[in-house]
C-alpha cells in the first residue's frame, strides 16, 4: 500500500506552491485532538482504577491495618511501558498536527504513518471485541447480544473510519496538497518503521510487558498463589542474591603434622569464614587455593550458594556444549551439503533428534541411560567393553553434568547443522570451482573459502544456540529435579517449590542483566556489525 | 584403474562412512524409542535388549484409544503452522528493514529483538498468563499462537536480517534505477533469493511450536480440547499400572515425530534450490 505512495516520478511541487487549503488545518486539528483525547483517556482510566482508589481511599480497618501503596498499586496496574507508550505516542500525533500546519510532505507522510497504524490498531481492536463477545457467550452456552455488541464497537468503528477515510485522503493526495520534496532516505525511514512496527507491538505484548511485571514483581516479597498483599521490600531480594564475598582463609592445622589437614580424598580442609558472616548467612561456596600464598585460600561466599552454583553450573555447560555442538553441527552440515544418494532423506534424518519434543526426549534419554543393565547405553559399552559394570549416569554426581552435555549436543546439534546448511548454499559454486582448477584441495578451500563466507551463519547459529543454553531448563528438570540446579531450574524451584515469587522474580531479572550483558559482548566481539554496509 | 580413479573410490567410501556415522549418532536414541515402543511393560524393566521379545501394539493403542491424542495432532498443527506463518511474515518484514534500508538505531532494534531471547520462559509466564486472559485467549488454541512469537522471531528476524545483508547490493541498485519503490524491491525481488533462509527458519519456527511445552500446558490447562501434543504426551497415565508409562510415550513419540520428517522430506529441495549465483554476475 506505502509502495504506490513514495513513487517519485512526478516531480512535487516543481513550479509555484499551491496555497494550503483548509482541510489540512482540519487534518492538524484532528491529530491533535487524537493525541490529546489517547493521552485523557489514559489519565481518566488511572483516575477510576480500583486498586488505586483502594489505596488512595484507604481507612485502617482490622482486615487492612497497613496503608497498600499507591506507587505499587499504579505499577501492578500499568507498569511503566503502557504509560510511557500513552504519553510517547499522544505526544507524536499533537507534534505531528502542529508541524502539519506547513503542509510539508514529509510531516505528511508520518502522520500518513501513524494514521495507517492507527486505523490497523483500532481494527484490530474490533476484531477483538467481536471475538471476545463471541467467546465468551459460547462459553456460558447464551447467544451474542448484537445492540451490547454495537455499542460497544461504534466507537471503535467510527474512529477507524475517520483515521481510515483521512489516510486515504493523503494517499491520494500528497503530492497535490503538499510542499516540498521527499528524499529517498526518508523514504526508506518511514519504510523501516512500518516493517517494523508489528515486530515492536509483539516484542511489547509478549516480552516487555511480561518482563516488566516480573520486574516490579521482584521489588515485594509477593508469594507465589499467596493471599497476602505483597509488600514493597526494594532491593533486598537482590541484595541478599548478589551479597557474594571473597575472603582469604587459612587452611585447617593438623595437630600431628603441623601442616595443612588433609581429608580421606585427598582435598585441604580449610577454615570457615568469620562467625558474624555466618549468622548473617553467607556460606562459603567454593575454596579456590592461592598459588602465591601456600596455605591460604580464596573463599567465595554467598547469602544464596545455590544461586552461584547454578550460575557456575550453567556456565560450564554451555561453553562445553555450544563448542561441541558447533563442530558436529558444522560436520553435519558439511556431510549433507555434499552430493550422494539418498541426500534428502539424511536432511530428515539428521533432524530426527531435534524433531522429538523435549518433554519425551529427556525421558527416553532417562530410560537408556538407567543405571542397571536395563538401561541401552550402559549395555552397549558393556557389550564393547568400555565399561565393565553399569554406571549411574544421572545420580553420580560427577557425570551428570557431562551426561547433560551429551544429551544436549546430541538434541540441538541438528539445529545448528540446518543453520549453517542454509548458510552453505548461500556460497556460490564457481568459487569453489575456481579455486580446484587453481590447484587448492578441499582443506585449503575449506579454511579460506568455506569457514570465511559462512560466518554470518556461524555467528548468528552460536549466538541463539548460547543464549539458549544459558537458559536451559527442561533437560535440567527432567533428569536431575533438585540435583543440579541451572539458572532457569533454580528460578522454577524457588517459584514452584519455595512459592517465593518475588524473589524468584528477582532472579528472573539478574538473569536477563547477566545474559543481555554477556549477549552484548558475545555479539560484539563476533562483530556481527562487520557487515554492515 | 587410474590413481584419479582410486583417489575418488576413496573419497566416496569415506562421504559414506560419515553418512553412516551421522545416521547412526542421530538415530541410535531414536531406534531406542521406536524399539521400546513395541515392548511390553515387563520387558522394560529387563536386561535391554535391541529388539523387542514380543512385539506388541498395546502402545500404539493406547495412544489411539479415544480422539484426544489425534485432537492434539490437529491443534498442533493448526498452532505450529499459524506461528511460523506469523514469524515469517513479521520477520521478514522487520529483517529486510532492518538489513537493507538506512536509517538510525538498526543495531539498537537488532538487540531489542535479541533481547526476547534473554530470560527463561518461566519468567515472563505470569505475565503472559494476564496478558492471555485480558485478550480472552485463554483455552484457546490463539493462546498458543499470540505467545509463541517470544520464541520464533527473535531468530527469524536475525537469521533473516543476515540473508538480507549478504545480497549484493547490486539488486537493489538495478531495481530502483528500474523505477521499483523499495517495497516492490523487497517483494519482488529480494523475498524470492532468500527462499533458502525462509524455508529453513519456517521449519525451525514449526518444529519450536510444535515441540513447545511450559506455555502450552499452563496456557490450556482447562480445555483439553484446546492442548497440543506434548502436553498430551505428558498426561498420559498408563494402563496398567502407576509406573511412568514410557512404552506409551514412546509410540506417542513416533507417531509425534513422522509429520515433522514428512515436512523436512517436502522441503529440503527448498533450502538447496535458493540462491545460485545467477542473480548477479561480477
Amino acid at each position: 500500500m506505502t509502495a504506490n505512495t513514495t513513487s517519485g516520478e512526478t516531480p512535487a511541487t516543481a513550479s509555484k506552491p499551491p496555497p494550503i487549503s483548509n482541510r489540512i488545518y482540519l487534518i492538524c486539528a484532528m491529530m491533535i485532538v487524537i493525541g490529546v483525547s489517547a493521552i485523557a483517556y489514559f489519565i481518566y482510566n488511572v483516575w477510576h482504577d480500583d486498586l488505586i482508589r483502594v489505596a488512595l481511599e484507604w481507612t485502617p480497618t482490622p482486615e487492612r491495618p497497613e496503608r497498600p501503596s499507591v506507587v505499587l498499586a499504579f505499577l501492578e496496574q500499568f507498569g511503566m511501558i503502557v504509560p510511557g507508550l500513552f504519553f510517547y505516542l499522544g505526544g507524536f500525533f499533537i507534534v505531528i498536527g502542529f508541524q502539519l500546519r506547513d503542509a510539508n510532505i514529509r510531516t505528511a507522510h508520518w502522520a500518513k504513518v501513524a494514521l495507517l497504524w492507527l486505523t490497523i490498531g483500532l481494527g484490530i481492536l474490533i476484531l477483538l471485541t467481536v471475538y471476545n463477545a463471541i467467546h465468551t457467550a459460547n462459553l456460558r452456552g447464551e447467544s451474542v447480544v448484537v445492540g451490547n455488541l454495537l455499542q460497544q464497537i461504534i466507537p471503535y468503528f467510527a474512529g477507524l473510519l475517520i483515521a481510515g477515510g483521512v489516510w486515504y485522503w493523503m494517499h491520494v493526495n500528497v503530492e497535490r496538497e503538499f510542499r516540498g520534496e521527499d528524499l529517498l532516505i526518508a523514504r526508506e525511514t518511514r519504510l523501516a518503521w512500518n516493517l517494523l512496527i508489528p515486530t515492536l507491538v509483539i516484542f511489547v505484548l509478549v516480552a516487555a510487558r511480561p518482563l516488566e511485571q516480573t520486574f516490579i514483581r521482584s521489588l515485594t516479597d509477593k508469594r507465589f498463589a499467596g493471599e497476602a498483599i505483597p509488600q514493597f521490600v526494594g532491593l533486598e531480594n537482590y541484595s541478599k542474591l548478589l551479597s557474594i564475598r571473597f575472603d582469604r582463609v587459612p587452611c585447617r592445622i593438623d595437630e600431628e603434622t603441623d601442616g595443612c589437614s588433609i581429608r580421606p580424598n585427598g582435598t585441604v580442609r580449610w577454615e570457615s569464614i568469620d562467625r558474624d558472616l555466618l549468622t548473617d548467612g553467607y556460606r562459603t561456596v567454593w575454596n579456590i587455593p592461592l598459588p602465591l600464598s601456600d596455605n591460604r585460600s580464596l573463599a567465595v561466599s554467598s547469602r544464596d550458594r545455590d544461586f552461584l552454583r547454578s550460575i557456575n553450573t550453567t556456565l560450564i555447560f554451555t561453553v562445553v556444549s555450544v563448542s561441541l555442538e558447533l563442530l558436529i553441527g558444522l560436520g553435519m552440515a558439511l556431510v549433507v551439503n555434499s552430493h550422494f544418494r539418498g541426500r534428502g532423506m539424511m536432511r530428515a534424518v539428521m533432524l530426527i533428534p531435534w524433531a522429538i519434543p523435549t518433554v519425551v526426549s529427556a525421558r527416553l534419554w532417562e530410560l537408556m541411560l538407567k543405571d542397571t543393565s536395563a538401561g541401552i547405553v550402559n549395555k552397549v559399552l558393556m557389550d564393547l567393553q568400555l565399561i565393565a559394570a553399569p554406571r549411574a549416569w544421572l545420580s553420580e554426581p560427577s557425570l551428570q553434568l557431562p551426561t547433560a552435555i551429551i544429551v544436549d549436543v546430541w538434541k540441538t546439534a541438528p539445529f545448528m547443522a540446518l543453520l549453517l546448511l542454509a548458510g552453505l548454499q548461500t556460497i556460490p559454486k564457481d568459487l569453489h570451482e575456481a579455486a580446484s582448477v587453481d590447484g587448492a584441495g578441499p582443506v585449503r578451500r575449506f579454511f579460506s573459502i568455506t569457514l570465511p563466507l559462512l560466518r554470518p551463519a556461524i555467528v548468528i547459529a552460536l549466538v541463539f544456540r548460547t543464549l539458549d543454553a544459558l537458559r536451559v531448563f527442561d533437560l535440567f528438570n527432567v533428569l536431575f529435579g533438585r540435583q543440579q540446579l541451572t539458572m532457569a531450574t533454580y528460578n522454577f524451584e524457588t517459584l514452584v517449590s519455595r512459592q517465593l515469587d518475588g524473589y524468584a522474580s528477582a532472579i528472573s531479572v539478574i538473569i536477563f542483566i547477566l545474559i543481555s550483558i554477556f549477549a552484548f559482548m558475545y555479539v560484539r566481539m563476533l562483530s556481527v556489525e562487520d557487515e554492515q554496509r | 584403474m587410474t590413481r584419479k580413479q582410486i583417489l575418488q573410490t576413496i573419497q566416496k567410501i569415506l562421504l559414506y562412512g560419515l553418512v553412516l556415522l551421522v545416521a547412526v549418532y542421530a538415530l541410535f536414541p531414536f531406534y531406542w524409542a521406536f524399539m521400546t515402543s513395541f515392548k511390553t511393560e515387563r520387558e522394560l524393566f529387563q536386561s535391554a535388549r535391541y529388539l523387542p521379545q514380543q512385539p506388541t501394539l498395546q502402545n500404539y493403542e493406547y495412544v489411539f484409544r479415544d480422539d484426544t491424542f489425534l485432537i492434539g495432532l490437529r491443534n498442533s498443527a493448526v498452532v505450529s503452522s499459524a506461528t511460523s506463518l506469523l514469524a515469517l511474515v513479521v520477520g521478514a518484514f522487520a529483517a529486510y528493514a532492518l538489513g537493507r534500508l538506512r536509517f538510525k538505531g538498526r543495531m539498537f532494534l537488532l538487540y531489542v529483538v535479541l533481547s526476547m531471547t534473554m530470560f527463561p520462559a518461566i519468567s515472563i509466564l505470569s505475565g503472559l498468563y494476564t496478558i492471555v486472559r485480558e485478550l480472552g485467549f485463554f483455552g484457546t488454541p490463539l493462546a498458543l499462537i499470540a505467545t509463541y512469537p517470544v520464541f520464533t522471531l527473535p531468530f527469524t528476524v536475525w537469521v533473516l536480517t543476515s540473508f538480507f545483508r549478504g545480497l549484493p547490493a547490486e539488486i537493489e541498485q538495478a531495481a530502483i534505477v528500474d523505477g521499483a519503490t523499495p517495497f516492490q524491491t523487497f517483494r519482488l525481488i529480494l523475498l524470492p533469493l532468500t527462499a533458502p533462509a525462509l524455508v529453513t527458519t519456517g521449519l525451525l519456527a514449526f518444529v519450536i511450536s510444535w515441540n513447545e511445552y511450559l506455555f502450552a500446558l499452563n496456557f490450556t490447562a482447562t480445555k483439553p480440547t484446546a492442548q497440543t501434543v506434548p502436553v498430551i504426551i505428558a498426561q498420559f497415565s498408563g494402563q496398567f499400572s502407576e509406573q511412568e508409562p514410557i512404552a506409551e510415550i514412546m509410540a506417542a513419540a513416533m507417531v509425534v515425530t513422522i509429520p515433522l520428517v514428512v515436512l523436512v522430506l517436502l522441503f529440503q529441495n527448498r533450502i538447496v534450490a535458493g540462491l545460485t549465483a545467477g542473480a548477479v554476475k561480477g
